[in-house]
């Protein structure tokens, strides 16, 4: 006796996401405006702190924004925050972000 | 994997790059914090904003309609097994047949998109809730429920992004509506216990959607540290609802009692309350009220930080005690209200967990409070042995009648606030069997 045969389907929803671009990298980090941005957890605060004391020891002129100007990226209004990023970035003068922190 | 890495594909940037932190913060001293940060992270830093990432292409898969597998009932769930479809227990076949039994019980297109969801950025149509629907063991008349529990999971307000956090938190659904007993879902003894398909196939449903449509998988962008099983889904004894004058559970979502309707929500885990005893509400109240206080932990960065009135607790009360505070004459809503004046813990304690133990930025209190951000009721005065509630107002309780018949007991959840906030939706077109369309 054969077993039954059966041809199942693809269970998977369609991808939406299509491949975008990143932004262009900067020539050096001197004179530049780094903004911070966070989601309030691991210690973030503590970690951008360090990296600004050493960023600014190794490329003179660096400028940052702190985390606060933006607000919480992972907390109950998450999604006006991240909506208004980019907004807020190039008021603020930003030429890079760094946002953290994962684990 | 990082989490960033895991997540970055299904947002489009399959090669951004990511700046390691040596360890886990949470368990470094300052120093040494320090030390990782300049080791370690500042160089990545440095050449993810100096250096452009190599492009990275995103593979291709199926068409939603290819058949991906033909072979015997073991056959096809290996096959889902290895290509990670699959939960661990075996699933039925996603047969075309199938699939269009149960779209026989919907009038949307089986195209229709409900929704979009990440991680993985893919969208849920009508067809791949049917093709799931069929996998977990769900009946063809289950379809809008299936299609109601998708929409809920869609809802931003949901969040069902956050569906593979730290705590592993799993969903909870809780039904309402003559949909319970036309379609055979427990509503009594062991309602949380697997063994009535309508439950426990439904439940078994959201976790496999959460798989194959949001894309949380183990190992990758689910970073559960433990994690849950799925929930089987809770049904309220909507008879004992009406004869104690209380309101059934979507009634607090803004639907009639009667309608068809259920709701979604996460949580961390829960507890059963035993021998909850008195002959008054006011004898049960004290009982009541510390376990729900005792469920509440690091939680609370869901009433005060993180998030900010996001803290909903569930209570499931069985039919007796509820009944009993019925018979004190006292509302829901009156139920609410005392368990809100109870159910507190001393300020002191509050901001301990969330500055001390969990090393949260600066959540204090009185600060919070002056800046505008929480209600006084937090910082009614400096004294750090006041009592402060764990929520913000009564309504925030959620409170569901279920469960034996018989038992003097109650069931408290512990929620995982805006990473799981509760949705409820209609559920639209439910037939019996056989009355499929068409």
């Amino acid at each position: 006796m054969t077993d039954r045969q059966y041809a199942a389907l693809w269970p998977r929803g369609p991808r939406q996401a299509k491949v975008k671009p990143l932004a262009k990298r900067l020539d050096t980090l001197e004179g530049k405006t780094i903004a911070w941005v966070w989601d309030y957890v691991f210690r973030g605060n503590e970690v951008f702190e360090q990296l600004e004391k050493s960023l600014a020891a190794k490329y003179p002129g660096v400028k940052f924004l702190h985390w606060d100007l933006f607000g919480n990226t992972h907390g109950s209004d998450e999604r006006n925050v991240v909506a208004n990023l980019p907004q807020k970035l190039r008021e603020l003068g930003a030429d890079a972000v760094v946002s953290g922190m994962g684990c | 994997m990082t989490l960033a890495k895991a997540a970055s594909q299904g947002l489009g940037f399959p090669n951004i790059a990511v700046a390691p932190v040596r360890g886990h913060p949470g368990l470094q001293s300052k120093e040494a914090l320090q030390q990782n940060v300049r080791e370690l992270t500042l160089n990545g830093v440095i050449d993810n904003l100096l250096t452009m990432p190599a492009a990275k292409a995103v593979g291709g898969e199926p068409g939603v309609r290819d058949i991906v597998c033909t072979g015997s009932f073991e056959e096809v769930n290996e096959y889902f097994l290895a290509h990670q479809l699959s939960d661990g227990l075996p699933v039925v076949p996603p047969t075309v047949e199938k699939v269009e039994a149960f779209l026989k019980y919907t009038d949307r297109k089986a195209d229709e998109v409900i929704g979009v969801m990440l991680p993985d950025n893919r969208a849920a149509t009508v067809w791949s809730v049917a093709v799931n629907g069929v996998m977990a063991g769900c009946r063809p008349e289950y379809m809008p429920v299936l299609v109601a529990a998708v929409e809920a999971m869609a809802d931003h307000a949901y969040g069902v992004e956050h569906s593979g956090n730290t705590p592993g938190g799993d969903n909870l659904i809780i039904l309402n509506g003559p949909v319970i007993k036309e379609l055979g879902f427990n509503y009594t003894q062991g309602v949380m216990r697997d063994g009535f398909q309508a439950n426990t196939s439904v439940g078994r449903f959201w976790r496999l959607c959460l798989r194959n449509i949001a894309g949380f998988l183990p190992h990758g962008n689910d970073k559960a540290t433990f994690g849950n099983t799925w929930r089987v889904v809770v049904a309220e004894n909507e008879d004992v609802v009406k004869k104690i004058g209380w309101t059934p559970n979507c009634a607090d979502y803004g639907f009639a009692a009667g309608s068809n309707a259920l709701s979604v929500g996460r949580y961390t885990g829960g507890n059963h309350i035993s021998s909850v005893s008195g002959a008054k509400p006011e004898d049960l109240m004290p009982y009541i009220a510390d376990a729900v206080v005792r469920q509440y932990s690091w939680q609370l960065m869901f009433s005060v930080g993180q998030g900010y009135d996001t803290l909903r607790p569930l209570l499931l009360l069985s039919p007796i005690i509820a009944e009993t505070i019925a018979g004190g004459g006292w509302s829901k809503q009156k139920f609410r209200e005392e368990l809100f004046a109870q159910a507190r813990m001393p300020a002191r304690r509050f901001e301990q967990i969330l500055r001390d133990w969990t090393q949260k930025p600066t959540w204090n209190l009185k600060e919070e409070h002056e800046a505008g951000r929480i209600p006084k009721i937090f910082h009614e005065s400096d004294d750090p042995e006041r009592l402060v509630p764990v929520v913000w107002k009564p309504a925030d309780f959620q409170v569901v009648v279920t469960g034996d018949l018989g038992r003097n007991s109650i069931y408290v959840f512990a929620h995982n606030g805006v990473l799981g906030f509760p949705v409820c939706k209609e559920i639209k077109g439910a037939k019996t069997a056989g009355v499929a369309r068409g």
